[in-house]
């Protein structure tokens, strides 16, 4: 009865979890949740992701960027959430993933348009992003002639680029017979 | 690697899906359940004990962990599944009485996690044996491992669905206006409040440094901006972030004002730590 007694004293400390919703503490890391809207398919969180649980690849037919969580390989780390530029990806105090059954419902997919480079045609990075930047180097302070004059080279790939920059710097030299 | 363990006839007719809802309502109230290590690096394992002890008390709903696969209703695996562990984690469910449900626990288990496709694992339970229910977390909280009992039992319903989000617009999203019409200042001050205080406090510092940079009446006035931020970051109650405000004020905004006029001594803080 003592033991009892003692029991009343300090109050129940089993969590009534299942049957009423259990709040997780201040600064908890669960499922990384996606802002579609906000997303520019910059492809940080995907190189910052450390067990590749994000992905942002081309699709097949090569129409559209595709941003790819899987949450079943995912360690909550929190990486994606500090690079992430727009904060599109946070994480919440989601803890519930758990599936029956078929793995496929732990995936969350966020299809984005793409911009073709103006050399060779062939698509490169997300339209969103290169909108992003501009809005950026505007608010910068930069104004609209040289933001067209400038940034044409914004919308060439990496390879294109790289061709570029090796003709105009050889063009100049003549080769020793 | 290929799958190469195929389930036996008597097995695989005996653990349909018909017959093991039948189990289900047949033992309600107790389950035994049998906890497989598969090369998991033992967080999950205390994750799980975790979630037996009385703070969350599963038992609740009858959940019982054995020793023996033999008294099991309940296989809860976790690990990446090494090369070591496939033999011993066919018998432990070759030998658990049929009809069994299999739990892929934590990350490793539900899809290998960080070593999906390191060589010497199989790379999650579901590539040696049908799984029915994963509960992914490195490690899982023991809340999420209640949860994921309770939905393997049938108690809970799963909220996850596969989302696909097709179209959107284009437009860039919004960009905040800056304090003084310099976006590379929020830049720079966000960027030092995260070196300084991680992602997470970097955050909350970030929100902290512009609200007070706002109340300021003129921003260019470096005398008056110190003395504000001097007021306010002593009103903070944690000192780490009256000690880091100080920071972004020598650091940060001092450094964008040099373009406008000489920094004086007295315009910049001296910090506690060097007195």
């Amino acid at each position: 009865m003592k033991l009892l007694d003692m029991t009343r004293k300090y109050g129940n400390a089993t969590y009534n979890y299942p049957f009423e919703p259990y709040i997780v503490p201040e600064g908890f890391r669960g499922k990384p949740a996606y802002d579609y809207e906000k997303c520019i398919g910059c492809t940080a969180c995907a190189v910052a992701c450390p067990s590749n649980a994000i992905n942002v690849k081309l699709n097949e037919d090569q129409t559209k960027l595709v941003w790819e969580f899987n949450c079943a390989r995912c360690i909550y780390c929190g990486r994606c959430d500090e690079v992430c530029p727009t904060n599109a990806v946070m994480l919440s105090n989601e803890f519930e993933t758990a599936v029956r059954f078929d793995k496929e419902n732990l995936k969350e997919r966020g299809e984005l348009d793409v911009e073709c480079c103006q050399e060779c045609k062939k698509p490169f990075t997300a339209t969103k992003l290169i909108a992003y930047d501009i809005e950026r180097l505007r608010r910068a302070g930069w104004d609209e002639a040289s933001l067209t004059e400038k940034t044409e080279y914004i919308r060439t790939c990496p390879e294109c680029k790289k061709n570029i920059a090796v003709e105009n710097a050889t063009k100049y030299f003549v080769r020793k017979k | 690697m290929s799958k190469t363990y195929v389930v036996p006839e008597e097995i695989a007719s005996a653990n349909t899906l018909e017959a093991k809802l039948e189990h289900l309502k047949n033992i309600k109230g107790s389950f035994n359940v049998y906890r497989v290590d598969c090369g998991s690096c033992n967080g999950c394992e205390i994750e799980i004990f975790a979630a037996i002890t009385p703070m969350w008390d599963p038992e609740r709903f009858g959940f019982k962990l054995v020793a023996n696969p033999r008294h099991a209703d309940i296989l809860v695996c976790s690990g990446p599944v090494t090369r070591q562990m496939y033999y011993p984690l066919l018998r432990a469910y070759e030998a658990t009485p049929d009809p069994k449900v299999v739990v892929a626990i934590g990350a490793c288990g539900s899809s290998g996690g960080i070593f999906h496709d390191a060589y010497s694992v199989w790379g999650g339970i579901d590539k040696v044996i049908p799984v029915d229910v994963y509960i992914p977390g490195c490690p899982p909280h023991p809340a999420s491992i209640v949860y994921g009992l309770a939905t393997a039992l049938g108690i809970l319903d799963q909220k996850l669905e596969l989302k696909v989000h097709k179209s959107g617009s284009n437009e860039s999203p919004e960009i905040k206006e800056s304090v003084f019409n310099n976006i590379l200042f929020e830049r720079d001050v966000l960027a030092k409040s995260k070196q300084l205080m991680g992602y997470l406090h970097g955050r909350t510092l970030y929100t902290k440094y512009m609200d007070a940079v706002k109340e300021a009446k003129d921003i260019k006035d470096t005398l008056q901006m110190r003395i504000t931020m001097g007021r306010l970051s002593s009103e903070e109650e944690d000192p780490r972030f009256e000690e880091c405000m100080r920071t972004l004020h020598n650091e940060v905004y001092l450094d964008h004002m040099k373009v406008f006029k000489n920094i004086d001594v007295a315009d910049k803080f001296v910090s506690v730590i060097n007195k």
